[in-house]
């Protein structure tokens, strides 16, 4: 048949795939990790958060960790520390 | 080659199935053809697997096939592409931050300059209008590297890439360093290559801002100028570039001075009290303790403002582009075939 070929330009291939972790059923007793991207307010929301969080479960432990900037991904021994000591963590970015 | 192939009655079918599929930047591309992106490939003999370049943020490789198609889109003759395939490279530095900067609001475009040899032989512009229309290596090496971002990388206009409100260098941004008039070493050289080496410096950068000065033939007095532009700008750019045209060139050669004496004239003419920037507001709002009288200036120090000779021959004219957030500049040199 007359005709032209051409090619495809964009990324078929198949994205490496991730696995949510497991939620937990309740927040009592766990520890939240907040992620802060440094944005301006970034720390302000994520505790007003924390905070409602605790009024109505029963929180171990609050640990924050600011990433020092929102233009870069956070360093990943960071992430392994907070991984370590965290049972569910929040991300935020605000202005 | 490993992309999926279609099949189209004629061109203009294919033309159109490109524009359906969100696949241009709003304007016709050239059909990549099996045939044309081998022509690509074989130039620079690379074969369609080989990785030019891994993005640091999101690992992701880009094969040469991929950036060749890009580049016959974008209208590229096969003896552009080593410029293409060297900025793609540069791109992926991490210093560069291709992801943050291709997704941000900010509105950046990857601004690639072409210093050396390499740039006259493939017939680039570096003089009169020089980051204008009309000249095919300019336009469509730009243009290559804008259309990989978005087909392949994935940073596409109002889905990844989140401009807020972009510049017309988003279609392309490219031009060469003007070695004809320049008493300078190349861009190539400053940066620390061996003589006669061709290179790109990608710079995810803003919008030029053009000046026009009038009068002085002393660097000191068009240079201030330069300066309270810089202002408007600052403060602590992480990089800018400053193109100087042919005129004032000569009045920089006259007076003998050096690419790096402009750039810490510069550096030290914007370095303002940190209460005058606040002032401004071009800071975070400095708290009641501060010190108000630290210098703090438009760029983060003298070595991160790249001067480059380069613009038509009649008129005083200047031009400032700074960059994206934290992004550096990157330059690597093009491998050119023998």
């Amino acid at each position: 048949m007359a005709g032209i070929y051409t090619l495809d330009p964009r990324d078929t291939s198949q994205p490496s795939q991730s696995v949510l972790a497991t939620r937990p059923s309740s927040l009592d007793g766990k520890t939240l990790g907040l992620l802060s991207n440094n944005k301006p307010h970034s720390e302000d929301l994520l505790r007003m958060v924390a905070n409602i969080i605790g009024e109505r479960y029963g929180l171990k432990e609050v640990v924050e960790y600011n990433k020092g900037g929102h233009q870069w991904p956070a360093d990943p021994s960071a992430l392994g520390d907070l991984a370590s000591r965290c049972d569910v963590m929040i991300h935020a970015t605000a202005e | 080659m490993q992309s999926d192939q279609w099949q189209f009655g004629d061109w203009e079918e294919a033309l159109e199935h490109y524009f359906r599929e969100g696949l241009t930047d709003g304007l016709p591309v050239v059909p990549p053809t099996p045939e044309r992106v081998q022509a690509m490939l074989d130039y620079c003999g690379l074969a369609p697997g080989d990785v030019l370049g891994v993005d640091s943020i999101r690992r992701k490789q880009f094969p040469a096939e991929k950036v060749a198609i890009s580049a016959v889109m974008a209208g590229c003759l096969p003896e552009y592409f080593p410029v293409v395939a060297a900025a793609v490279s540069a791109v992926c530095d991490r210093a560069y931050n291709f992801h943050a900067s291709s997704t941000s609001t900010n509105g950046i475009a990857n601004l690639v300059m072409v210093s050396g040899p390499y740039a006259s032989r493939i017939g680039m512009n570096h003089g009169v209008n020089l980051m204008g229309n009309g000249n095919r290596a300019n336009a469509s090496i730009g243009r290559a590297i804008n259309l990989l971002k978005a087909n392949f990388y994935g940073s596409v206009a109002q889905e990844m890439d989140k401009s807020s409100i972009g510049h017309p260098g988003k279609y392309s941004y490219c031009f060469a360093e003007d070695l004809e008039t320049s008493p300078w070493p190349s861009l190539a050289e400053s940066k620390g290559f061996h003589p006669g080496a061709s290179t790109v410096t990608v710079v995810a950068a803003n919008a030029p801002l053009q000046l026009e000065t009038h009068g002085d033939k002393e660097p000191e007095g068009f240079l201030t100028a330069a300066a309270h532009a810089m202002l408007g700008l600052g403060p602590s750019r992480s990089d800018l570039v400053l193109i100087i045209s042919q005129e004032l060139m000569a009045y920089v050669a006259a007076s003998g001075w050096s690419r790096e004496r402009v750039a810490g004239f510069l550096y030290e003419k914007t370095s303002r009290p940190a209460g005058e920037w606040d002032d401004w507001r071009r800071i975070d709002r400095l708290p009641p303790d501060a010190d108000r009288e630290r210098l703090i200036g438009a760029v983060a120090s003298a070595d991160r403002i790249t001067v480059v000779p380069a613009g038509g021959d009649a008129g005083e004219f200047m031009a400032i582009i700074t960059s994206w957030g934290s992004s550096r500049s990157v330059t690597r040199e093009i491998a050119v075939p023998t």
